[in-house]
């Protein structure tokens, strides 16, 4: 088997994602390469050459690639799949933007967010919010996968391979980067923090999110919400955990006045530790919480603040 | 806060197949209107009740309408939610098209109704009454008030009220005292009016009064009385609003319920008279707002089907989460596992499916009757009156049992407001109270309905259901549904042969007879439905989870409120014996 | 300029998932259907166009049993112009509903083709990418905001970590992410208008695809139940226990 994996990066840094989509990769077994594409991007190169267990690391350095622009990266992946069994990239916004395309040009299907390797064709995703399991063999030659990076560990970075630069460009001239907001937080995003603590109605109004913040700033914590608080005004949707806003699976997951409807757990339910704060004990968020305390946010959650 | 979502498969059910409602459409050549359009539009007021309403139905509650100087303010939401309600047409589903109505059916109403009811009465009954407005002014008033008024109304860019009632006329309208008097080519209105629900608000730039008021040559009694539309705001050249008319609100009751519905004190004529238009011909007014009765009493009865569904969900919620006792084995139970619960929640399943089957049935005679021929028109009408009464009086008299049941399973924490489930308790309360008491529609169904006809109309519906025992018994001999209708049928005969003997003691036995007709036409349908159902379950079409449920509910029904009929026609019985048979000073004969 | 919008009929959101006992799926027997809800951004988007002026003509497009037609009657109620069903009893992957989708775009020659990003049922997130690299139209994922000037879009996306804006040769794929819009609610008129729309209904032998199987689905399983853990008394306890037993903080 040769598999490739897609390296997550911005071009300076290699992402973790990388890493866990590497662990993916060695669990189908055989030779596993990482492909570098970006712009000025050779110390991500070096740095992925330490990834423990991978053969090589491929680059292709060129403006064309500097902002992984879907019609670019298309036919260069396309184009080193030649002998390839396996296409793996982590299922980030990047990846999920990229391999599909990739998939299609190759007439195969792609598996999206799988959490475990059954065997070289068989993979396990979690379907309709994570509230089923499924188990997919593929039937294609060329397996695309995306990765949910939650589902795997991160690989060790001890290796060093040998990086291959390579020469194609492909810029298909029909998309352009025009700019980018990157949201200035000291916060961590969402999907990626390890430690989250949200909101649902209890919170009352949109300014009483802050007592979340304070805690959020102890933990280093990303702040989320409900739907229930979003449908409320108290905060804007991007904030939304739930089946139509953002899955999470972090270390810590912290709910507070939420009272835990479908929705949101099946936004949230993968989290390794929850914790849930309501004042309501009947509240069925407490039915999937590690530790759960009955108690008026108001009073405690301050407290929580000071406590850490 | 309790979710709701609307109850759509059982909706489609009695639309569908208990009321054949395809059939009816096919029949009537309506080739764009059938169940399956129903289902889409009963989908979409879902999402707006779900999506609008459930979370304004507490603020309503708990911030009443407020009166700063003449103006009520309504509950904060209350305009945003009103603005979306009208933006997506609501208002204009069975309006009449010549002034932009969508001209739907009466049946479609009813169950969008009951979505907007279960969601939040309070809010309902504003739309509610700008309906009863819409259907005074476009059955009786001139081509000149349809011009002005109608198309605004049916938009519900402006909205309607219902001035009946008066501090010394509530019951009895004959004794209206609220002038008009014909002064410069002009009629001038002046009184005061009370329980005007949604009198005013600031959700609309005008508001359309329709005004119960006697004029100086009126003959004496009910005979005397002249309906008028007095707008808020007189209208300019273009039919704009723009003077400010003689009225406004005096003050807001302080109500038990249904905050979120202002109910005003209207004061008309302070300054010299406000500005009326009179509806129709002088002194017939009375007769106008009889003509619409039937509809806003039925009306009422969806709102207690509403409620009762509402607390239902609510109860039925709770039941499966709260936690209590230990089995045998020691694991900790939820109360829905306990028999008991279970009979409470069978009660409010049955009893809610029961009222849901009645009030559908009741309101799609009025779509039957449009469509039929002059002579059956006559036939449908007099159905329509026999049943109005045993609609709003049964439905609101059960609605209040239910509620109650719903916070019987929520235990100490369903008398602790912030459940919510309180709230449907006293919002429910007033239904047996207004647009008639119970006492009023059963002293209606005795004497008007039944001792005026010498039972005909009692009697057609008896063959009716004589019908529906056949029809089972020739599905199963044994049939128990079959037998315990008949035994019911049998009573319900009884009593109207009791009430014909003694037809000077109706109003003893009104409530009980009133009872009686109730738990039969519920039973009735109830066992009609099963029919329905096993037909579904025969042909394996439709949800056989959801038919054989109903085949459980249907018995359950029978076991538990068919029954009822017994002890009614026991009481009838007893006629004025001890009813009338105290002194007055006797009923203080424990104190005194 | 048109507007093709697809729309996919799923298991309402309220619902509550059930996995068959035989493990072969999930169980869709007689549960609430609705539109996907990012379908529902979609349409809404495509209308939002039509009614600035920039699109003349919004087709919406689903794929699947007869059923799915109930979801287009929703997205003509909405606004859209007119609808077309391939209809078929297959299960469709996502690369053959791309194909599908592809042959519509090559007879109707859209300027733009709005896609729910993904469906909540299968949560896959791909039709619209394959669907561009089918066509070679370029596209716009995870869009939060759609801006068409003559030949070219920009398309702001949701990316991790905050928005990007791309600038799109037309004619172009998006798909929506939730922020693009706020979805209106079909109104009474234009329910009663939906019925008197065009809706067209072709096949997959019509259109001349062949579907291909990918992949299969060996089994469905519900996820590992959380057990329900243990209540604190207090802020203390609560923070010893994070510290010294989850050892995550």
């Amino acid at each position: 088997m040769s598999i490739l994996v897609i390296a997550e990066h911005d071009n300076d840094t290699l992402k973790s994602a990388t890493l866990n989509t590497v662990t993916a990769a060695l669990q189908i077994g055989g030779d596993v390469a990482v492909l570098v594409a970006g712009s000025d991007c050779q110390s991500v190169a070096e740095q992925a050459a330490k990834i423990s267990g991978i053969s090589k690391v491929l680059i292709a350095d060129n403006p064309a690639y500097e902002k992984f622009l879907a019609e670019n990266m298309m036919p260069l992946i396309v184009e080193l799949s030649a002998g390839k069994t396996h296409l793996l990239a982590a299922a980030t916004t990047s990846g999920k933007n990229i391999m599909p395309g990739v998939a299609a040009l190759l007439d195969v299907a792609q598996i999206s967010e799988i959490i475990s390797v059954e065997s070289a064709d068989t993979f396990q995703r979690p379907i309709y919010a994570g509230n089923a399991i499924a188990t997919v063999q593929s039937l294609d030659a060329i397996k695309v996968l995306t990765v949910r990076t939650t589902g795997f560990d991160e690989t060790a970075v001890a290796g060093s391979a040998e990086i291959e630069v390579l020469a194609t460009v492909c810029d298909s001239g029909k998309s352009r980067f025009v700019s980018e907001e990157v949201v200035a937080s000291e916060r961590p995003e969402l999907t990626s923090a390890k430690v989250i603590i949200s909101g649902g109605r209890g919170m009352g109004n949109g300014e009483n999110f802050s007592l979340l913040e304070a805690v959020a700033d102890k933990l280093g914590a990303a702040v989320g919400a409900s739907r229930a608080a979003v449908d409320a005004g108290f905060v804007s949707n991007d904030m939304q955990v739930g089946q139509t806003g953002k899955i999470v699976a972090p270390e810590l997951y912290i709910a507070v006045g939420i009272s835990g409807a479908i929705q949101h757990l099946a936004g949230m339910k993968d989290s390794k530790v929850i914790v849930a704060i309501n004042k309501d004990e009947d509240a069925p968020i407490f039915s999937i919480a590690d530790y759960g305390l009955v108690a008026d946010l108001f009073e405690v959650v301050p407290q929580l603040a000071e406590q850490l | 806060m309790s979710n709701y979502q609307h109850p759509y498969k059982e909706a489609n059910f009695v639309i569908g197949h208990l009321l054949h409602f395809d059939q009816f459409c096919e029949a009537h050549s309506w080739d764009e209107i059938n169940t399956d359009f129903t289902a889409v539009v009963l989908a979409e007021a879902e999402k707006f009740a779900v999506n609008y309403l459930l979370e304004l139905n507490r603020q309503g509650d708990l911030q009443a309408a407020s009166l700063q100087g003449d103006k009520v303010c309504e509950t904060p939401g209350f305009a945003r939610a009103y603005q979306q309600f009208i933006a997506q047409g609501w208002p204009s589903l069975s309006a009449t098209e010549a002034y932009g109505g969508q001209g739907l059916p009466n049946l479609l109403s009813v169950a969008c109704n009951e979505i907007w009811q279960s969601a939040n009465l309070a809010f309902s009954l504003c739309p509610l009454l700008g309906q009863g407005a819409i259907t005074a002014i476009a059955e009786h008033g001139s081509e000149t008030l349809k011009q002005q008024f109608l198309a605004k109304l049916i938009s519900g860019e402006w909205t309607g009220t219902m001035n009946l009632t008066e501090a010394g006329a509530g019951s009895d309208l004959a004794a209206i005292k609220t002038r008009a008097e014909y002064i410069d080519g002009e009629y001038k209105i002046s009184g005061q009016k009370i329980f005007i629900t949604w009198g005013d608000h600031q959700m609309t730039d005008n508001i359309i009064h329709l005004v119960l008021a006697r004029l100086p040559d009126a003959p004496v009694g009910v005979k005397g009385i002249s309906l008028f539309v007095v707008p808020k705001f007189l209208l300019d050249a273009q039919g704009n609003p723009a003077a400010e008319n003689d009225l406004r609100c005096l003050s807001l009751e302080h109500k038990m319920g249904i905050h979120g519905s202002p109910t005003c004190v209207m004061s008309y004529g302070d300054k010299g008279g406000a500005i009326g238009y009179l509806v129709g011909e002088k002194h017939h007014g009375l007769g106008y707002m009889f003509s619409m009765m039937n509809h806003a009493r039925q009306g009422v009865a969806v709102q207690g089907l509403g409620i009762s569904e509402r607390a239902y969900q609510a109860a039925l919620e709770y039941a499966g989460n709260r936690v209590q006792g230990r089995d045998k084995a020691g694991n900790s139970m939820r109360i829905i596992e306990f028999a008991d619960v279970r009979r409470m929640l069978m009660m409010m399943k049955s009893g809610t499916e029961a009222m849901r089957a009645l009030c559908y049935y009741a309101g799609f005679k009025t779509d039957q009757k449009a469509a039929a021929t002059e002579r059956q028109k006559s036939a449908l009408q007099a159905q329509i009156s026999f049943l109005t009464p045993i609609v709003k009086g049964w439905c609101t008299e059960l609605t209040q049992e239910l509620v109650s049941l719903a916070m019987q399973v929520y235990g100490g924490a369903g008398y602790i407001e912030e459940t919510g489930v309180a709230q449907h308790v006293r919002d429910a309360r007033i239904l047996t109270i207004y647009e008639g008491t119970t006492g009023i529609q059963a002293l209606d169904l005795t004497h008007r309905k039944t001792l005026s006809d010498k039972a005909l109309q009692a009697r057609q519906i008896f063959k009716e259901i004589q019908q529906t025992i056949d029809d089972l018994a020739v599905l199963d001999q044994r049939c128990y549904l079959s037998r315990a209708l008949a035994d019911a049928l049998g009573d319900a005969q009884e009593a109207v042969s009791w009430l014909l003997e003694n037809p000077d003691q109706g109003g003893s036995v009104a409530a009980n007879y009133l009872q009686l007709w109730g738990y039969l036409m519920g039973g009735w349908l109830m066992a009609k439905s099963h029919l329905a159902a096993r037909q579904q379950l025969q042909l394996d079409a439709g949800d056989s989870d959801y038919l054989n449920a109903k085949l459980v509910t249907c018995k359950f029904y029978t076991q538990h409120f068919l029954v009822r009929t017994q002890a009614c026609l026991a009481s009838i019985r007893a006629g004025s014996d001890t009813i009338m048979a105290l002194s007055e000073q006797q009923f203080f004969s424990h104190v005194n | 300029m048109k507007v093709l919008v697809t729309v996919k009929r799923v298991i309402d959101y309220n619902v509550k998932v059930r996995v068959k006992a035989d493990n072969s799926g999930v169980d869709l027997n007689n549960v609430k259907m609705a539109m996907n809800p990012f379908c529902e951004i979609a349409v809404e988007e495509a209308i939002r166009l039509k009614e600035a002026g920039v699109a003349t003509e919004v087709v919406a497009v689903s794929l699947g049993p007869k059923a799915c037609q109930e979801q287009l009657r929703t997205a003509l109620a909405l606004g859209a112009d007119r609808a077309i069903h391939v209809e078929t009893e297959q299960e469709l992957e996502s690369l053959n509903v791309a194909k599908l989708l592809a042959k519509i775009v090559e007879i109707e020659q859209p300027a733009i083709v709005i896609l729910g990003k993904q469906s909540i049922d299968t949560d896959n997130n791909q039709t619209g990418q394959m669907l561009a690299a089918l066509t070679g139209m370029p596209q716009g994922t995870f869009a939060s905001k759609i801006v068409i000037n003559n030949d070219k879009a920009l398309v702001t996306r949701e990316v991790d970590g905050g928005l990007q804006t791309i600038e799109l040769n037309m004619p172009i794929i998006a798909t929506t992410d939730l922020r693009l819009n706020e979805p209106r609610y079909a109104s009474l008129p234009n329910i009663m208008k939906a019925k008197r729309k065009p809706l067209a209904v072709k096949t997959v032998e019509e259109l001349g695809v062949t579907l291909k199987e990918h992949s299969k689905i060996v089994s469905v399983n519900a996820p590992a139940e959380r057990q329900a853990g243990i209540k604190v008394a207090d802020v203390t306890e609560l923070v010893d226990k994070l510290k010294n037993e989850a050892k995550v903080i």
